[in-house]
């Protein structure tokens, strides 16, 4: 089964693929040097904090000392990390003898993160100028409503009642992978939107920052700032003001962007603004290692193919709607059938079924959640069966041979493809026409047989 | 099932158990003051607490009549984005630590404690283990708890017993006890604690880089240990002490009832009164299968 995966985190990729000068500039922030050596896999820390306090480079047959041999492959995948994200510099002296140093700034900056800590550039404002700040229920509520919103607009535009803010080709933009748009139809969403749907909101939100990020460069915006700025922002403090003034202009529409998507909210007051992280904003740089949190289900589905969703969301409806029919929805339920027409429109939208049980399994209700297995054995068994229904057939590109001027010739060519392994249909024995057809990937070892065969 | 949800923690997420001695009449003696140790040790947090957003750190004092929760990075204030104020958390830890020292001082003079200097490490790890279960019991999800005990005083075999039972406690609910120990010989009780538990025991040879040797060892989670070598303990003191007169024995008189140790021979288990017999030969006779007799 073909399976196009939305790589949504990794950040750290990104950050290896900035050039070097840029990767060096980005290390003089602390902040940034804590969220990386968070990302990095646990041998990486372990040995980025052993590294720490040795000014001089170790060889790298020392360090091959450190673990068992069970953990040789993890050894290699956490250097090569380190070497990938120029945390450790790679040399190789007079002896042939390879050694490792810590890259100086990532080290001093790591220091003094251990023995002073850092400072933020900015304060929280003071209670007495930011009057009424929102409780932070009513931040989260803010956050998930405006998280919310946008994605409804993300996949649905037609649907929404109140527009954000965010330019149409901004929205393109992040649209783009997610959405197909055929000709005068109206946009459908591909297979890797319907993936991007099921993720839970730190990988979704880490997904379009990162189309965000990636699409800096055009509006002028060096990429390597807002790693920065976007880093910075995840350890401010939830539900503190913090005066707006104090960021740059670039800063300033950057956080414009991202109240739209629910990271900040932005308040007036009577002389200054200010600017509150929700907790989108400090799960920020928590979205980039794999730990993530987990949104409470709501979804029941029972034997008899019927589905209930206990939630007032739209966007859950949609959801809902792209594999399953939806029959009424009530203030706070929706219910729905999952049938046999529902869900081939799904797969022919590219939907595959373990996405839809996994989606159905992983969004189950607390009530259901409990048991083994949340959604019905005989549900799962047939979506998967009915998807099976669609993939009778398999395509493989192939060629086919006939006219062969002699008997021999043929059976000499049906049976050196049967060699490769690529014989995929011949004509039966008896029958007077004679061709094959053979896997397209060894047409040019047919093609030398012929000639060799014709000399 | 195939999709496992998503977990909310990675595999090297730590819960730290700090075990802090601060046994005044060690640290007085000993060749690294006690505030260089501190400062490496809270050096030490600061990594631990760096490495994940979702670790967690939990000191302990073990005092010489008490022992106190100093620290607990999930209630401190600045919790969830501890950032940039380490100056804070530092002190905060410090004001706790001063205030623990003091009362425990006042508890030696109350009650004057005769004869060696040891502390009250067998409650310091109960309380460590109380805290681990609650942690357990807190849900499904649950960083993975480990036990540092950073112990400077010689063992007290008074706490023999005491220690023995937090030490298989802590075997059942899987729980390592490491231990780094800055006394002068080794400790018996810890290389004990660390040989049951699989945890390190390690005695640095030069306690003026106590960082690198907590950084290189004790920072490592238990993940991540399977991959590493890290020091194995050579030979493990296995001595126990006599329940009677609390002295460290090599060879003593075992009750065949409830294993209590003695380094006499009593008529009467002074554990579970369960009455001994007469003779060796007797013993030998009834239930010579059942019976390890000491004297063999």
């Amino acid at each position: 089964m073909p399976q196009v995966r939305i790589i949504a985190k990794n950040f750290m990729d990104m950050v290896a693929a900035l050039p070097a000068m840029k990767l060096d500039k980005l290390y003089e922030n602390a902040f940034i040097c804590e969220a990386i050596l968070r990302s990095l896999p646990p041998l990486a820390k372990k040995y980025v904090l052993q590294m720490l306090c040795i000014e001089v480079p170790v060889t790298a047959k020392s360090m091959e000392e450190w673990v068992l041999p069970d953990g040789v492959s993890k050894h290699r995948v956490a250097i090569d990390r380190l070497i990938q994200l120029r945390i450790f510099t790679e040399t190789v002296d007079r002896k042939r003898e390879t050694t490792y140093t810590l890259n100086p700034i990532f080290q001093t900056n790591l220091k003094k993160l251990l023995l002073y800590g850092v400072v933020l550039p900015r304060e929280p404002m003071p209670s007495n100028v930011t009057v009424r700040l929102p409780s932070s229920e009513d931040l989260e509520a803010f956050a998930l409503e405006q998280w919310e919103c946008f994605l409804l607009q993300l996949i649905n535009s037609s649907q929404i009642e109140r527009p954000s803010n965010i330019s149409s080709s901004m929205m393109k933009i992040f649209q783009r992978g997610l959405l197909s748009q055929r000709d005068k139809e109206a946009p459908r969403l591909t297979e890797s939107g319907f993936q991007f749907l099921l993720m839970d909101t730190n990988a979704q939100l880490w997904y379009i920052i990162r189309e965000y990020i990636s699409n800096s460069e055009e509006r002028g915006v060096d990429s390597a700032d807002l790693i920065s700025f976007l880093l910075e922002l995840s350890f401010h403090v939830t539900g503190e003001a913090y005066n707006i003034n104090t960021l740059t202009e670039v800063q300033k529409n950057t956080i414009k962007d991202l109240a739209d998507l629910g990271l900040v909210k932005l308040q007036q007051g009577r002389k200054d603004s200010w600017f509150i992280p929700s907790r989108l904003a400090t799960n920020l740089s928590v979205s980039l290692t794999d730990s993530s949190s987990r949104k409470q289900g709501f979804v029941v589905v029972e034997t008899n193919f019927r589905l209930y969703a206990y939630s007032t969301s739209k966007l859950h409806c949609e959801i809902l709607r792209l594999f399953s029919r939806v029959e009424y929805q009530l203030p706070n339920l929706i219910v729905g059938a999952i049938t046999k027409e529902s869900l081939y429109s799904a797969f022919e939208n590219g939907i595959t079924a373990d996405q839809i049980i996994s989606f159905l399994q992983q969004n189950a209700h607390p009530r259901v959640a409990e048991r083994v297995p949340s959604v019905p054995e005989n549900v799962t068994d047939q979506i998967r069966l009915w998807e099976t229904d669609l993939n009778r057939v398999e395509m493989t590109p192939a060629y086919h041979y006939d006219g062969f001027p002699s008997r021999d010739l043929f059976e000499g060519a049906s049976d050196f493809a049967r060699g490769y392994n690529a014989l995929l249909w011949e004509d039966p024995e008896d029958s007077k026409k004679m061709s094959l057809v053979v896997k397209a990937e060894n047409h040019v070892h047919m093609r030398e047989y012929f000639s060799r065969q014709r000399q | 099932m195939a999709s496992a949800p998503s977990k909310l923690y990675a595999d090297d997420v730590s819960l730290l158990m700090v075990l802090l001695d601060t046994n005044p009449f060690f640290w007085s003696s000993s060749s690294l003051p006690f505030s260089m140790f501190l400062s490496h040790v809270l050096t030490f947090l600061n990594s631990i607490l760096l490495l994940n957003q979702l670790n967690q750190v939990v000191v302990i004092a073990t005092g010489y009549n008490s022992c106190s929760y100093i620290y607990d990075s999930s209630t401190s204030t600045n919790q969830g984005s501890d950032n940039g104020r380490m100056p804070a958390r530092c002190v905060n830890l410090l004001q706790k630590l001063e205030e623990f020292v003091i009362k425990d001082e006042q508890l030696i003079k109350e009650g004057l404690r005769e004869g060696i200097a040891s502390s009250l490490l067998s409650g310091s790890l109960s309380m460590a283990l109380c805290y681990i279960q609650r942690v357990f019991r807190s849900g499904p999800l649950h960083p993975q708890p480990r036990i540092l005990c950073l112990q400077g005083s010689s063992d007290g075999p008074e706490q023999y017993v005491a220690i023995m039972n937090a030490i298989f406690s802590a075997q059942r609910s899987m729980v390592p006890i490491d231990s780094c120990y800055m006394g002068s010989s080794n400790s018996a009780f810890l290389q004990q604690a660390s040989y049951i538990t699989g945890g390190v025991y390690l005695k640095p040879q030069q306690p003026n880089g106590l960082f690198q040797y907590l950084s290189t060892v004790f920072a490592t989670d238990l993940h991540s240990r399977a991959f590493l070598q890290l020091p194995k303990s050579l030979g493990v003191d296995f001595r126990a002490s006599c329940f009677c007169h609390k002295k460290t024995i090599d060879m003593g008189y075992i009750c065949s009832v409830c294993l209590s140790i003695f380094c006499k021979h009593h008529k009467k288990c002074s554990t579970c009164g369960s009455v001994f017999g007469q003779a060796q030969s007797d013993v030998n006779s009834t239930s010579n299968k059942k019976r390890k007799t000491p004297e063999t």
